[in-house]
């Protein structure tokens, strides 16, 4: 395993080295001395085993495509945003917009998630093995989320597509969503995922799609808008 | 965007928690270029502690010479250090509210910036390294500290606006805040109406007036947080600290980020966590804290009933 070390680099060149061996095929690489710094790794377009030793800042493993990336420790703000492949594995905790707007790939949050995970989420598999903030799921539109534990209130607002399924108590669904409980064939895929990861999680699972009442303009909402402006 | 950080530490000091404040700090330049400060909660003094901002006048020494006059006919007192901004001050067995009267009389722009038993305040336009240099505050001890860089975003940069703001009023009561509090200006109105004094046009001060308010109505600081969340609208991470209680408070929609990392010892607060990483040894958890939520801790050896002395009148 190569490493590289970010104690006195830039993001930047922390961030072109590791561009530069992947270039030269390296198949594993260790980030040490993460200090909790933004951008950590982002835009790796390889098929590539990329672990770094500690916390990261805002938007780790962004905009990847193809990457192994594993953060040991917790993630701030929008870990693996936009990702289009790969997968992300965070062992702590993450903050606000985990998984915002990926279009596939895998992120795994071992801890909690904070608000907004999963929010515009257009593909892919968002797995929280513990607790998830408010909104979670705000505006998805294709994808799925899997939430061990419990969700704060506005679970799934104004989703158009996708499904969230949820293990522990829901505080409060969003608006427009359709509440079940997940069938035996969508909890035996839930279990292969989460053994995947190795992420426990409980047998029965509630399961949240879109009402989809909101897809479309309805006239009667006319005195709604007027009242609202 | 502005940066605010806190740390407590959980023995009650004496602890430096003054270099830790500014560790955390320096990470989030960043976060605000325009101007930094800390407040910081230290050895009880045997009355008051005083931070005042001299002003724009052309005569610094004078105004100094001025104020400890002032401030010698209600007590004794000591100006214990002077920078061409901020004067110190100690001062035995004073009014608040009567002293600061006293001192903010000297000239339209002459501030008390903090006032306390344990409390003092310094801040000044740039950057936070300045702060170490200008007022040696990374060498003071104490129980807990908060800090904050600024990014300007609706009022004017001088050290009046910049933060943590004392709760005029209230001695030892400072806040730090990011974030912006989008009925300040319905607030402002009524608690001018009722008499409340603002100092700056920055939306942040009203945090301070607010908590100020609900502790001289008998709140706890832990009831006025709470209240805070729903009272206090728009979008907000603040962190609140009085001579015995660190505490914070964060909007309903989580718009401004706030991380927390408690280990036995210490409680570490922030907007981001390369902060918390530079004030607490490795192996902590840090966690984004939830919608709505409020934090408080009791300083060692205090009883969480203990709330600031009332004297003198209201803000």
């Amino acid at each position: 395993m190569t490493t590289v070390d970010c104690a006195s680099r830039s993001v930047r060149e922390i961030n072109e080295a590791i561009r530069r061996l992947v270039k030269d095929g390296a198949s594993e690489i260790l980030v040490a001395n993460p200090g909790a710094r933004h951008n950590l790794a982002v835009a790796v377009l390889t098929d590539v085993a990329i672990t770094i030793d500690g916390p990261v800042g805002y938007y780790a493993g962004g905009m990847s495509d193809g990457a192994r990336l594993t953060i040991r420790g917790s993630a701030g703000w929008g870990v693996a945003e936009g990702m289009l492949s790969g997968t992300v594995v965070v062992e702590g905790n993450a903050g606000n917009g985990a998984a915002a707007s990926i279009r596939g790939g895998t992120v795994v949050v071992r801890g909690d998630a904070a608000a907004r995970a999963g929010i515009a989420m257009k593909g892919g598999l968002l797995v929280i093995g513990g607790d998830t903030g408010y909104m979670t799921g705000f505006m998805m539109q294709r994808g799925r989320i899997i939430v061990c534990g419990n969700a704060e209130p506005a679970l799934a607002d104004s989703m158009y597509e996708g499904t969230i399924f949820v293990g522990g108590e829901i505080a409060e669904l969003g608006n427009d969503t359709v509440v079940s409980d997940a069938t035996p064939g969508e909890r035996a895929e839930i279990r292969t995922a989460l053994s995947r990861y190795g992420v426990k999680g409980p047998d029965a699972f509630r399961k949240i799609v879109s009402g989809r009442k909101l897809w479309n303009y309805d006239k009667k909402d006319l005195d709604v808008w007027k009242a609202a402006f | 965007m502005c940066g605010i950080v806190g740390f407590f530490d959980k023995s009650g000091g004496p602890a430096p928690v003054g270099a830790s404040a500014l560790a955390m700090l320096s990470t989030l330049g960043c976060r605000g270029p325009d101007s930094a400060g800390i407040a910081l909660w230290g050895q009880e003094a045997d009355g008051l502690v005083v931070r005042v901002k001299l002003g724009e006048g052309m005569d610094v020494a004078a105004r100094r010479r001025e104020i400890a006059r002032r401030a010698s006919r209600l007590g004794r007192a000591r100006v214990s250090a002077s920078g061409d901004s901020l004067l110190r001050l100690e001062i035995a067995k004073a009014d608040p509210a009567e002293l600061a009267a006293a001192i903010e009389d000297v000239a339209p722009d002459v501030e008390v910036v903090s006032m306390g038993r344990r409390l003092e305040i310094v801040k000044q336009v740039g950057a936070p390294q300045s702060l170490d240099r200008d007022f040696g505050i990374g060498k003071l001890l104490g129980s807990h500290a908060l800090g904050h860089t600024r990014l300007s975003t609706e009022s004017r940069v001088d050290l009046s606006h910049s933060q943590p703001f004392w709760a005029h009023g209230v001695p030892d009561l400072a806040v730090v805040h990011n974030g912006h509090i989008t009925n300040y200006h319905q607030l402002r109105r009524r608690y001018e109406q009722e008499g409340a004094r603002f100092y700056t046009e920055n939306d942040s001060e009203i945090i301070g007036v607010y908590l100020a308010r609900k502790l001289h109505a008998g709140a706890s600081l832990a009831e006025a947080l709470r209240d805070s969340v729903s009272e206090l609208d728009g979008s907000f991470s603040y962190l609140a600290a009085t001579a015995d209680q660190f505490g914070f408070a964060r909007d309903p929609f989580c718009l401004k980020p706030l991380i927390v990392a408690e280990t036995d010892g210490a409680v570490a607060v922030a907007n981001e966590e390369i902060a918390l990483a530079a004030a607490v040894p490795k192996g902590y958890r840090a966690r984004e804290v939830g919608a709505g939520a409020v934090g408080l801790w009791q300083r060692s050896g205090t009883a969480p009933g203990a709330r600031p002395r009332r004297r003198g009148k209201a803000a």
